[in-house]
């Protein structure tokens, strides 16, 4: 063996010797197969013939491959109606949702970190309630409220009956409900993100400006509004995000969107389809693109010293009780009037019938959507049982309880080792890429990723389609970035001594991290793990494509929706909500981590 | 990082596509073996077709698919009807209801293997199991032979797919407001009109129920009924009947066509798209939906229960009130197929011919009104056990839930039923054409 060979397997040897880059190289093939495949089969999907498909017919060939589907969208007469229009709304409401989201969750994060205003521990955990909720259940509320036989053709909702108000459609259906709807879901992102930084930043560059006697609206907008401006960024790109990918609230409030057109085209336009997923990954890559050039910019942002932990609180004088009572009224109608309305709802005669409010009858109310054991009788359930005895929804539930439980530990173990791995070589290439791989999924919007593993797990050699192990590879895949940013930013502020006199100490690495390190970052590395059971508890946009209703709740609460069983699904999002909650505060007793700590990392 | 991007993406690549290959779909030149148990089954009467199901699936998993969720309500009395022979038999089921038209890439999934998960399905969209399920030879055509019998053929006899029943979807309307009366069919759109009507795209049966008009009977029906329509009406719709008569050249229709690509644009331009029947039938027994109407799945109404607003008596069939001209709604099936891998053949043709020979098989939809069996004694003694035409069946027994039964809609309801060929073959000229029409949105 030559020197320059032994030299070679002496510095292989020493790489490997490491903890962290075993787990690099490691998860640097996982990432990079289950990010990079999917995407490699769903582009294989639009060159190939689908049967029965337009590809078919413009091909006149039953199999093979063709430019035919590229042709068709972007040349075809229904070029506007499938691919530009769908565009041009899929744009204006990631823009509309981050907007409205960034003003009120920014605002709300304001009021609650920087002044006096009271109720600010209720508001606080009221707040989050929307991001709790399947973000349609918003939508179908919506409906429930404004739907008007004058505008909307349909039954009149609360508002029309009650106050014999008809909203406009413009209010009712289409772009503008989609981005209240949706901004109000992602409103707590904004809050979690910006607020932390509220919480926690320097107060020495305002107090300054106080001193020199600058005007507190000139405080805000020169000194407040750019240290917060990384956050903003931050929110923009994760909200962008989701609301791309996000399928049923569109789909409800009828806005046609790359996402609803995905699904909608898949019968006859399947391989035309896969070309619409990909522009929404193409949506996801600038994302990301546009994600490194804020992390750049954000240089220029390091004037927080630390130094000082004393946060000047802006006194509200008799505003306080003000504001604080129109949030009180906000939060009532976007977080507990849903509740009440769940709750109602099974406990209606027939679906979205209230009668009992307008004729004071309470023989208007029923039980039956709950204690009904037997569907033989004709009982006004349409061939159901009662929620209790509905096997379809308890199986659904059983299974979303192991996927979420699954997918929370896989994401949660190795987005942390990611972030932990990551944060000890943060200068390698090797770091970088696998931390760029592992973040991409996260921003892919949802159906995409959804229909690239459609895909890929549909072919003969991988068939796992309405398999509980595609629902926890996919999960995993789109939550490890929770918990490798969560993971990166409590390793990064950890000193590398800690783990080194360890070292020196000769204890083992399993050792280093289950007493030292992790002890230590406990409450990040919860949340890290604490996040992907939440979401993939009311997930639907991901998982829609991969399994059939009754699999796991979303997609069983999504069926009954558009059936208009809206007392089983009103029924579902009640046990959600109450499953949610229970994690939560069980969590939250047993580590101290918390769901309104954790978002966004 | 280019550099190891490049690799990374080069490797899976690769592999990927090595991983993908060979996931073609060629139908097979000769007979499959499910192709094989089929034949043999053809011949055989349900009592013993239940003993080969015995033999192969006691004490087995059996997994179905299909559009109805009442599969799984039948699965468990097919069983009993199984233990009746050898009381020793068990079989453990799980049945599956994609939405979204999933069923098709589930089934596409599924062919791909050589053994499938699921052993039968019951599907509807004539269109697309023609194109995708039967020519790609995923799903193969069982004819029960008591079936057959019962229908004055015999499964060698008979070309077709089959159908385990039809169903309607008819128009009805909120008739709280006495005024307002719907006599024709091209009332329906008349300038202002916006029937409530499940998406194109959602649901494509619908679709087929569009392409099906240009087929010259409902066509013929269609210019019969604008015959009928008074001067004024005759007027408003004539700019539109004539203005079609070039597409109608153009995509190859009969001498009506014109007729029924002036209804088709009128009704896509005008319809309120909604998610499902369910909602729509909820909105047309409200009260305070005054002068709306719907088209929707007859058997939504049998659910509805009286409230102080909400009532079955504030629905009215068209179809069904004196007078009325063209048609009723339309019909598709729910057809019943063996999968070309089946893992239990003999087990799902014992349950497809249990389904479609007995009155018990069938029961699991023969109890609610607007569903027809295929069988014509099934349907017999379907109605002899339920009534429907008394509307006992339903929650509320009105007019509107009296069922007249298939033969009443199809003759004299004028409904329009689905054709697979027929769709199959303008999916890509008339479909492509409704497509490109535009859609009504509220304003």
């Amino acid at each position: 063996m030559s020197k320059s060979t032994k030299v070679k397997i002496n510095s292989i040897k020493t790489y490997l010797s490491k903890p962290q880059n075993i787990i690099l190289i490691l998860t640097g093939i996982l990432v990079t197969f289950t990010t990079i495949a999917p995407i490699v089969a769903i582009i294989r999907d639009t060159f190939q013939i689908h049967p029965g498909t337009i590809d078919q017919y413009l091909t006149g060939k039953a199999s093979g491959y063709s430019f035919a589907n590229y042709t068709d969208l972007f040349t075809s007469k229904l070029a506007k109606t499938n691919l530009w229009t769908p565009l041009l709304n899929t744009t204006i409401l990631a823009i509309g949702s981050c907007t409205f989201a960034i003003l009120f969750g920014g605002i709300f994060a304001y009021l609650i970190t920087r002044t006096n205003m009271v109720f600010k521990k209720y508001l606080s955990s009221i707040f989050i309630f929307p991001y709790i909720m399947p973000q349609w259940t918003l939508a179908v509320v919506w409906q429930n409220l404004f739907n008007s036989n004058q505008v909307t053709g349909t039954s009149n909702g609360l508002i029309a009956t009650l106050f014999h108000i008809n909203m406009p459609a413009w209010w009712c259906v289409g772009l503008f409900p989609c981005i209240v709807v949706l901004g109000m879901h992602y409103a707590p992102f904004a809050y979690i993100l910006i607020g932390g930084i509220f919480k926690n930043m320097d107060a020495n560059l305002e107090e300054a400006a106080t001193i020199l006697d600058t005007p507190r609206w000139k405080i805000f907008s020169r000194i407040t509004i750019p240290m917060v401006k990384p956050a903003i960024l931050s929110t923009i790109l994760l909200v962008a995000g989701s609301t791309i990918g996000s399928y049923p609230v569109p789909h409800y409030l009828g806005l046609s969107t790359l996402a609803t057109k995905y699904v909608s085209m898949n019968v006859k336009y399947t391989g035309e389809a896969s070309i619409i997923a990909i522009i929404m990954m193409l949506f996801g890559v600038a994302i990301m693109y546009l994600n490194q050039r804020s992390l750049h910019s954000r240089k220029s942002y390091t004037t927080v010293t630390g130094k000082s932990g004393q946060i000047t609180k802006v006194n509200l004088g008799a505003g306080r009780y003000v504001i604080a009572i129109v949030f009180v009224i906000i939060t009532f109608f976007t977080s507990i009037f849903p509740i009440i309305s769940f709750a109602f709802e099974t406990f209606l005669p027939n679906p979205g019938d209230y009668s009992f409010l307008y004729s004071g009858n309470t023989d208007n109310l029923t039980t039956k959507w709950w204690i009904t054991s037997e569907n033989i009788t004709e009982n006004g359930m349409y061939g159901q049982m009662g929620i209790l005895y509905n096997k379809t929804i308890w199986t659904a539930f059983r299974g979303t309880i192991l996927v979420a439980i699954i997918c929370c530990l896989t994401a949660g173990t190795i987005g942390t080792l990611i972030g932990y791995a990551v944060s000890k070589n943060r200068r390698g290439k090797l770091a970088s890429y696998v931390n760029s791989m592992a973040f991409l999924p996260y921003l892919m919007p949802s159906v995409a990723v959804g229909a690239a593993y459609f895909i890929l797990f549909s072919s003969g050699k991988i068939n796992l389609f309405n398999t509980y192990l595609a629902l926890v590879i996919v999960g995993t895949v789109k939550y490890i970035p929770f918990a490798s940013r969560s993971s990166l930013n409590s390793m990064l502020q950890l000193s590398n001594e800690i783990e080194e006199s360890a070292i020196i100490q000769d204890i083992p690495w399993i050792k280093r991290m289950t007493r030292i390190i992790i002890p230590i970052q406990k409450s990040s590395i919860v949340s890290g793990f604490l996040l992907p059971f939440m979401t993939c508890l009311r997930e639907l946009s991901l998982f829609m494509l991969l399994c059939v209703q009754g699999f796991i709740l979303s997609t069983t609460l999504d069926y009954f929706d558009e059936m208009g069983l809206y007392a089983f699904s009103s029924g579902i999002n009640l046990i959600l909500i109450v499953t949610i909650l229970i994690s939560n505060f069980a969590v939250n007793k047993i580590t101290g981590a918390s769901l309104d700590e954790g978002i966004g990392g | 990082m280019k550099k190891l991007f490049t690799l990374m993406l080069a490797l899976v690549l690769t592999l990927a596509l090595v991983g993908c290959s060979g996931g073609d779909n060629t139908p097979a030149a000769e007979q499959s073996d499910v192709q094989k148990v089929i034949a043999e089954a053809q011949t055989m009467t349900l009592e013993e077709l239940a003993k080969k199901a015995i033999e192969e699936s006691s004490g087995k998993t059996v997994y179905g698919l299909g559009n109805s969720s009442r599969g799984k309500s039948a699965l468990p009395l097919f069983i009993e009807y199984l233990q009746t022979i050898d009381p020793s038999y068990t079989l453990e089921f799980e049945w599956q209801q994609p939405k979204n038209n999933k069923i098709f890439d589930q089934l596409t999934a599924d062919g791909l293997k050589d053994t499938g998960t699921f052993f039968m399905t019951l599907i509807q969209d004539g269109n697309q199991i023609e194109s995708k399920m039967v020519q790609t030879g995923i799903l193969d055509t069982f004819i029960p032979k008591e079936w057959a019998e019962a229908n004055g053929t015999t499964p060698e006899e008979y070309t077709g797919y089959l159908p385990l029943q039809t169903l309607n979807k008819i128009f009805e309307y909120n008739c709280v407001n006495p005024d307002k009366n719907y006599t024709n069919c091209w009332d329906f759109v008349a300038e202002g009109e916006h029937g409530l009507f499940m998406g194109l795209e959602s649901e494509p049966v619908g679709k087929n129920f569009l392409m099906m008009l240009t087929n010259d009977t409902y066509s013929a029906y269609l210019k019969e009924a604008y015959d009928k329509l008074d001067a004024t009406k005759q007027a408003y719709f004539k700019a539109t009947v004539d203005e079609m008569a070039k597409d109608a050249e153009e995509l190859g229709l009969g001498e009506n066509g014109k007729y029924a690509l002036a209804w088709i644009k009128l009704w896509v331009n005008s319809f309120n798209e909604q998610t499902d029947d369910g909602p729509i039938c909820k909105t047309l027994v409200d009260a305070s939906a005054v002068d709306k109407f719907g088209l929707l799945v007859y058997s939504k109404v049998r659910s509805v229960e009286e409230t102080d607003t909400v009532s079955v008596n504030n629905l009215k069939v068209a179809a069904y009130q004196p007078g009325y001209e063209g048609i009723g709604g339309y019909g598709y099936c729910h057809y019943l197929f063996v999968t070309d891998n089946s893992p239990y053949p003999w087990t799902a043709c014992a349950f497809i011919a249990y389904m479609t020979e007995t009155v018990d098989g069938f029961s699991a939809w023969g109890k609610d009104i607007g569903g027809y069996s295929s069988n014509p004694e099934v349907a017999k003694g379907t109605e002899e056990k339920y009534h429907h035409s008394t509307g006992e069946s339903s929650n509320v027994a009105t007019d509107t839930t009296k069922d007249r039964g298939l033969d009443w809609w199809v003759n004299d309801g004028k409904l329009v039923i689905e054709d697979p060929v027929y769709c199959s073959s303008v999916a890509f000229t008339v479909g492509s054409w409704i497509e490109t029409l535009d859609h009504y949105k509220p304003e």
